[in-house]
């Protein structure tokens, strides 16, 4: 059968089971992971495209997903906006945030870039602690009553369940990777991974370099934003470390790295890796697994340890994980994928 | 008609002048070939040229126009690109992709840009290697590569820096006969070179550059029985 048909079909198959998904799960937990894993290639595919491609590492789009949240939430909190209209106003404050930045940051190249970008976000996060009037401060903002959306009479969306959540989550998701496929094949992606792979020579061949990063960086943040929002709204609670906090900022990063950076579907792979792991990490499933196997019994020594401690290392394990995926496989998943793709080809050739 | 006149340009890095008080002119159609031995300032002049630094002092015109102050992609829009003494192929894009970097320049369609990129590629006989990563390409063909992009921007002058450093006599040899076909279509070119035999071979006119300083000026038989050449260059045995 012809490959791009074959292609076609799959991703047909598969957009229509995630799309029959809530009417056969009733799981709120499920449906919850299902929603987890959706921000993340949100998150994952925004970056990429300014990281990935354009080779600009930024180590601050929490700034963006803050700001877009915080907007959102300060709006629906203070002025019952609704979320639908609060964000547009979270991408617009994240469009004049991104152009400051980057008319800033982007005079510098490599690593001083990433180290502006780290501080740049840092003071947003100092910002929403020390604004307190507007953002509460250190509390956060605190909004589960979500307005219901109503044109005339006519309530459109309410917020009720988490199965909306769960389309407008899809449908991020897959935003994300139609702007990141659309980037890959046009001219802004051409000069995008020129600039990536060698700025003095992008400069020659006629690319403004300035204009292009701050295109990459305008396209990154706002689909940032978008995820911050969505975030906030699903959530009902923002707080300056749980948005804005450097954390966030290296969290979206690995989901590329470990994925696999200027790719399509490396965000894709990265997030079915790490939100899963970081859920299984965090609740304790891995003693859970090891007594289920019997390789430790709940009540000897190292069954409680683990049970104890693991939990709480689940920071750790994910570090040796990522630092396992960096020495092996420098180019990602999707990279290590290609890589034996293309030694099968060579061998069968 | 001279394409581009550089009048009296320095470069001043401190107090160290990489290029003081140069002037020539190249005319349309022609190769203007660029000596001098290392350090005398062949690279920096090519970078006042093409906007990587802005001279100290003096003026460089292209078509009549100003260029001082433009930056490197302006510069490649108004018609003059250059190539890298260190080459710098896009590594892990397709030898094509790296082409059609250099054709959007002139289109924003990619369709078009593929065309016009393979259409280069064929002029460096490397259409067989379209669709290789450039990284994994041999120093013989990351050079035409880098011309091959080049010309995809559809410049009006070609600056070549050192594109035969490194080769074979084979792969140089190809090379001259590259820059001698471009030359037939009516394309301007100002060439870097260290291989004599080769620089003669190609050159209407040749610069001479010694410490910053323009030695000489004339045609490839003026400059090499110029004594000034002989003693600062080319030593005892071209005399």
């Amino acid at each position: 059968m012809n490959k791009t048909i074959l292609k076609a079909l799959i991703g047909l198959i598969v957009l229509a089971a995630l799309l029959a998904v809530p009417r056969y799960v009733d799981s709120p937990y499920a449906l919850h992971m299902m929603i987890l894993l959706f921000l993340s290639v949100s998150q994952g595919q925004s970056w990429n495209i300014l990281g990935g491609y354009a080779g600009q590492h930024s180590v601050g789009h929490a700034a963006y997903f803050g700001v877009g949240a915080y907007t959102t939430m300060m709006l629906m909190h203070a002025k019952q906006v609704v979320p639908w209209v609060g964000v547009w106003a979270g991408m617009a404050a994240v469009v004049v945030v991104a152009l400051i930045i980057g008319s800033i940051c982007f005079r510098l190249r490599g690593p001083y870039f990433v180290l502006a970008s780290i501080a740049v976000a840092e003071i947003m996060r100092l910002s929403a602690i020390n604004l307190t009037t507007l953002t509460n401060g250190a509390e956060g903002i605190l909004a589960t009553e979500i307005p219901a959306f109503k044109i005339g009479e006519t309530v459109v969306t309410e917020f009720l369940t988490k199965v909306p959540f769960y389309y407008i989550g899809l449908f991020l998701a897959l935003l994300t990777i139609a702007v990141t496929y659309w980037v890959q094949h046009s001219k802004l992606g051409y000069y995008f991974q020129a600039i990536r792979e060698d700025q003095d020579a992008a400069h020659s061949l006629g690319i403004h370099i300035a204009v292009y990063k701050n295109i990459g960086l305008v396209i990154s943040a706002v689909l940032t934003s978008l995820a911050g929002s969505f975030y906030g709204i699903y959530v009902g609670f923002v707080d300056p470390p749980t948005v804005l906090g450097l954390d966030v900022s290296v969290q979206i990063m690995l989901i590329c790295i470990i994925g696999g950076m200027g790719t399509l579907w490396g965000p894709v792979l990265g997030s079915l890796i790490l939100v899963p792991l970081s859920e299984a990490l965090r609740s304790n499933m891995i003693t859970d697994l090891l007594v289920k196997i019997g390789l430790v019994s709940v009540d000897s020594k190292v069954g409680v340890f683990l049970k104890e401690n693991l939990a709480h290392a689940h920071v750790l394990l994910y570090g040796i994980l990522v630092v396992l995926v960096i020495l092996f496989m420098p180019d990602g998943l999707m990279g290590f994928v290609k890589k034996l793709a293309a030694r099968r080809h060579r061998e069968a050739v | 008609m001279a394409i581009l006149e550089i009048k009296n340009v320095s470069k001043f890095f401190g107090g160290l002048a990489a290029n003081s008080n140069v002037s020539f002119s190249v005319e349309e159609g022609t190769i203007m070939g660029l000596i001098g031995p290392n350090g005398a300032g062949k690279t920096t002049l090519f970078n006042c040229i093409t906007g990587y630094y802005p001279p100290s002092k003096g003026e460089v015109l292209f078509d009549g126009r100003r260029m001082n102050g433009l930056q490197p992609d302006k510069v490649c829009k108004l018609g003059m690109v250059r190539t890298w003494q260190k080459v710098r192929p896009l590594a892990k894009l397709s030898v094509v992709d790296n082409v059609m970097v250099g054709a959007l320049a002139r289109t924003s369609s990619l369709k078009t840009a593929r065309e016009m990129a393979m259409e280069q590629l064929k002029v460096v006989r490397m259409e067989h290697r379209a669709d290789f990563l450039a990284g994994g390409l041999p120093i013989g063909e990351r050079k035409k590569l880098e011309v091959a992009r080049a010309l995809a921007t559809q410049p009006k002058l070609l600056l070549l820096d050192e594109v035969m450093g490194g080769l074979n006599p084979a792969e140089s040899e190809e090379i001259i006969g590259l820059i001698l076909d471009i030359k037939k279509h009516g394309l301007t070119q100002m060439v870097i070179e260290h291989d004599m035999k080769a620089i003669m071979r190609i050159s209407d006119r040749i610069v001479v550059l010694t410490s910053g300083e323009k030695l000489t000026e004339g045609t490839p038989q003026e400059v090499v029985s110029n004594q000034d050449v002989i003693d600062a260059y080319l030593g005892e045995s071209h005399a």
